[in-house]
């Protein structure tokens, strides 16, 4: 008989939680304006994200900006998730890499009849630009973009003989290898140290010397990393490898350690990475650490370099799509963009560009297809696998990147 | 203890009905969703416009059809039966080590084994990670420079496939030892010594004691965890996600878990990650149905 | 003792020793990095103990934004989902131990069934369900979800628990005049309380430490769970702090040491009572 009483109060309470947690909570007073940012702002500049706030609230009375940090390793899972509750943010940074599967999925606002409103549209950086534009139309803002740098030891080169930057990558190659000669007396010393999977780097290579990931013939997809330039390049970065970096990190992809960690305990002279690497390498050697543009085979020019960035959309979810692009206005308002410059980033805009290494390093880019499933080659790291294999000797160049042409032609033109 | 059912009128229903309306109210769309969604062409483009496209059971076709999946499966059935075996014997071994030593050590072990159990994924995974690492990973150092068993020098512990589940196996079964160990224990002090003195006293041997009695006594319990492992280990996730790493899942190393995340969530591609799940839940179901029919069969003897 | 007995013991004894070395290593290594200053942890050659022990990185995690809202956050969903999970499941192993009611074995089947599901698949599904409640974003909505993966495992294990008790128990203190609620309280409760504790452990073990749903589920910093804070720590970052991030584990992991080591004699007993019962 208690049984019961206790069972019927239990069911009471509980019916009654549930209820009370599913009936929609009241809206807040006032307007809330969701952003989803990459960690690189929380941990870079913070106050520039909170300068960005403070002018849109000033002009937007009664608003609130709510700024979610996300990572790169998830952000996009979470992205969909709330895709598909409608409940995305009204403004969200995007990997340059990442925009065109959720272009042509149709999911963000067409920005190109408002491009005007954003500081200095007219001259933005063409691989910005084109990161956000599909089937001619305008879907995202650049925010900023990075090049990659030869960060290095000053006082190992100098004590090599060499005062200047290299030429060329083979006059690197060769100052490399006398670097490498003078401290072999350091335990696990290499020349260079960049993860062997790291195709960011690797890939420069293969536009050095005229060749390509993938193009589209006849609206199919083909890989063509085992063309003859391609080749050429990839046979190019084989040797410059082998010669210059340990053995153990052709499996590495440069996260786990990172370079610049290496570069801090003494065991490398150099980096190829972003220019932001100069943060950790180290307080020993703080003051012989210098950057330069990483040369190209051909001598006098710069090897291509992955031009990263990000881009920020509004999705079309948004019921403040006005409120999201003046945010968005405010964010890459000239002064802001020439505050993400002086933090060693690329601005979003030529007229902006400055002499900086990151920035000359830029002038000659590479870039991923504008493919819309290539965002899965990169998921099923394709290329990681790609590099490993010819690397370590498993495969030679030309049969690895046949596999990987194979693969990436499936990736891609799937339906 | 016999049970006793008394027939309640509406008293066990009540009595069960707020279990089954948070299960019902949080899992019951979630289930029919997936369900629908495995029947259903669903990509970016059909989330974004909120409608897929029915292709019955193309999807399960599909995944069927893939060798990868097989290879997946296998190497999640390998990895489950390695894990939990190691586990219950590493976890049953410990248990009787408990048994034999002084107290002053059964309450080192005790805390040591409360620690680890008590170490969040997550963290034992960050842990795992520093002490593995190529560079200056304390592994390598162990064995390389106080060891002498080899040279480690830099030894990349994740270069191979069966070298990384190694590490991941090794880290889930450090952290499963635990449970098991303390269980096992425990029913062990439950195991009446009149019987194990008695055969003693026989003349039986030490292994026909254990096998004879103890382990009959104790049947119960090696069932209830082997099952419970099998179901924990077939569907981990967070260790070898976060051990192998993000950027470093691929065809040849995908665990089921892993495999369904990357190849359903990580390409957008939810028709097909929802196939794969309950393809899952079949597996699943299939490899624990011994062990759990013997549960109930000991339960509603009971 | 006998002179063998006492060598065995000893044996036995060193073989113990060393095996709590080894399974404790990895505990120690983490609080001993938490205590190296930078410069030590990255070194080339790894050394055993810190030369110089700061608590410069249990500072810096402290004083990381959201810590101690987090730790905040994750102890109100922890208790919420013990407290919730022991009341219902408790109530629905009496339902399944001492009742015969059809339906009794498809509701022992869906307990079952459910801890089988693929917790990745249900990530999306389960946003859905929560969005459209307008519960993402919310820590009543990740208690919803723990409680749901929770319940089935402590309804199973109350219900061996609830099984073992002797009715004759029960009927004896009935004979003495007292209600059936009355015996209930006054005998069976004390015999139960292991399985309570038994149960109260793994559900507060599974939620402190779960994170994917948390991570899909809370959005912004201040609503974040203690383990999201941490995977911030080295997710896709910059510069990975490996002191704090050992500092910021430490902090985590306490918690959980301490509660365990409070109820850890209730467990044993729990689990293997529990589970013998079947």
């Amino acid at each position: 008989m208690r049984y019961r009483v206790l069972a019927v109060v239990a069911a009471a309470i509980t019916l009654s939680a549930v209820v009370a947690t599913t009936a929609p909570s009241s809206k807040a007073a006032g307007h809330t304006l969701t952003v989803w940012l990459q960690v690189d702002a929380q941990n870079g500049w913070p106050e520039l994200v909170a300068a960005a706030n403070n002018a849109f609230e000033n002009s937007h009375n009664g608003w609130k900006v709510n700024i979610q940090y996300q990572q790169w390793n998830d952000h996009l899972q979470k992205f969909d998730a709330t895709i598909a509750g409608n409940d995305t943010p009204d403004v969200i940074e995007m990997g340059n890499t990442d925009m065109t599967a959720y272009m042509a999925a149709g999911e963000f606002a067409n920005l190109g009849p408002y491009k005007s409103s954003f500081d200095n549209s007219a001259k933005w950086l063409g691989g910005l630009k084109a990161s956000s534009t599909f089937d001619g139309k305008l879907y995202g803002v650049p925010y900023y973009a990075g090049s990659r740098v030869i960060t290095y030891r000053t006082d190992l080169f100098k004590k090599a003989g060499f005062a200047k930057p290299p030429k060329s990558m083979a006059q690197f190659q060769r100052e490399l290898v006398k670097v490498g000669k003078m401290q072999s007396h350091v335990k696990g010393f290499a020349p260079m140290y960049v993860g062997g999977e790291d195709w960011f780097t690797a890939l420069g290579w293969v536009f050095d010397y005229g060749g390509s990931i993938a193009h589209k013939s006849h609206g199919k997809w083909v890989g063509t990393l085992a063309s003859k330039k391609s080749l050429a390049g990839l046979r190019r970065f084989k040797a410059f490898f082998r010669a210059t970096q340990p053995r153990s990190s052709a499996r590495l992809d440069g996260t786990n350690p990172f370079p610049y960690t290496v570069f801090s305990q003494g065991r490398t002279a150099a980096n190829y990475g972003p220019a932001w690497y100069t943060c950790c390498t180290g307080k020993k050697y703080a003051k012989v650490v210098g950057q330069f543009v990483m040369p190209s085979h051909t001598k006098g020019k710069p090897i291509p370099g992955f031009l990263g960035g990000s881009d920020l959309a509004v999705p079309i979810q948004s019921n403040s799509q006005a409120q999201a692009r003046a945010w968005i206005a405010d964010f890459t308002s000239t002064a802001n963009e020439k505050a993400l410059q002086k933090k060693g980033n690329i601005p979003n805009a030529t007229s902006l560009l400055g002499n900086s290494v990151n920035e000359r390093a830029a002038a000659r880019s590479w870039f991923v297809p504008q493919a819309k499933h290539w965002i899965n080659v990169q998921t099923g790291n394709i290329l990681k696998t790609f590099l490993a294999q010819f690397l370590t000797g498993n495969l030679s160049v030309k049969k690895a990147a046949q596999v990987a042409d194979a693969n990436i032609a499936q990736t891609l033109n799937e339906p | 203890m016999t049970g006793r059912r008394i027939a309640g009128g509406s008293v066990p229903y009540l009595l069960v009905l707020p279990v089954v309306l948070v299960l019902a109210a949080i899992l019951g769309y979630p289930i029919y969703y997936l369900v629908k969604l495995s029947l259903q062409k669903y990509g970016l483009l059909e989330l974004v416009q909120h409608h897929g496209e029915y292709i019955g059971l193309d999807n399960f076709r599909t995944v069927l059809h893939d060798p990868v999946f097989w290879h997946v499966l296998l190497r999640t059935v390998v990895f489950t039966a390695v894990n939990v075996g190691l586990t219950m014997v590493l976890g049953t071994l410990g248990a009787l080590l408990l048994v034999r030593v002084s107290t002053w050590v059964r309450l080192l072990l005790t805390t040591g084994l409360v620690l680890v159990w008590a170490m969040p994924p997550v963290v034992a995974v960050q842990v795992w990670s520093w002490m593995t690492n190529s560079e200056n990973g304390v592994l390598n150092y162990i064995l390389t420079d106080v060891l002498h068993v080899g040279n480690y020098f830099q030894h990349n512990w994740y270069e191979t496939t069966f070298s990384q589940y190694s590490m991941v196996t090794s880290l889930v079964v450090w952290g499963a030892i635990p449970f098991v160990t303390i269980t096992v224990y425990a029913a062990l002090s439950q195991v009446p010594h009149e019987l194990v003195e008695a055969a003693q006293i026989d003349g039986a041997r030490a292994w026909r004691i254990f096998k004879d009695v103890t382990l009959t006594v104790l049947m119960p319990v090696p069932m209830l965890l082997t099952s419970l492992s099998i179901i924990w280990d077939f569907g981990v996730f967070t260790q070898p996600y976060l051990l192998i790493g993000p950027g470093q899942q691929t065809t040849s190393n995908y665990l089921m878990s892993t495999y369904l995340y990357f190849e359903g969530f990580g390409k957008s591609d939810f028709g097909i990650g929802a196939a794969i799940s309950i393809l899952m839940l079949a597996i699943v179901a299939a490899l624990s149905v011994v062990y759990v029919r013997r549960m109930l069969r000991v339960g509603e003897e009971a | 003792m006998s002179g063998r007995r006492a060598r065995g013991r000893l044996g036995w004894n060193a073989l113990g020793i060393v095996i709590f070395v080894v399974l404790v290593f990895p505990v120690f290594w983490m609080l001993s990095t938490s205590l190296k200053d930078n410069d030590q942890i990255s070194s080339f050659t790894p050394t055993w103990f810190p030369r110089h022990p700061t608590l410069q990185h249990f500072e810096d995690a402290i004083h990381r934004q959201y810590f101690w809202t987090d730790v905040g956050n994750s102890a109100i969903v922890v208790l919420a989902t013990v407290a919730i999970a022991l009341v219902l499941s408790f109530l629905a192993a009496i339902a399944l131990a001492k009742y015969g009611f059809s339906g009794r074995k498809l509701f022992i089947v869906l307990v079952i069934g459910i801890q089988m599901l693929p917790q990745a698949g249900l990530i999306i599904p389960l946003y859905i369900v929560l969005a459209g409640r307008h519960q993402v974003n919310t820590l009543t909505g990740v208690i919803l979800v723990y409680l749901t993966f929770a319940l089935p495992f402590c309804v199973w294990t109350l219900r061996g628990f609830v099984l073992g008790i002797p009715k004759e128990l029960e009927e004896a203190a009935m004979v003495d005049g007292s209600t059936r609620l009355g015996a209930f309280v006054r005998i069976l409760l004390p015999l139960v309380a292991p399985g309570l504790v038994a149960t109260a452990v793994f559900a507060f073990i599974t939620s402190w430490n779960e994170f994917i749903f948390a991570n899909t589920l809370l959005h912004s910093g201040n609503k974040q769970t203690i383990t999201v804070w941490l995977s911030f720590l080295y997710g896709g970052n910059r510069f990975v702090d490996w002191g704090q991030i050992m500092a910021a584990s430490t902090l985590i992991a306490i918690p959980v040491v301490i509660f365990f080591l409070l109820v850890q004699r209730r467990i044993s007993f729990g689990l293997t009572t529990g589970a013998v019962k079947g």
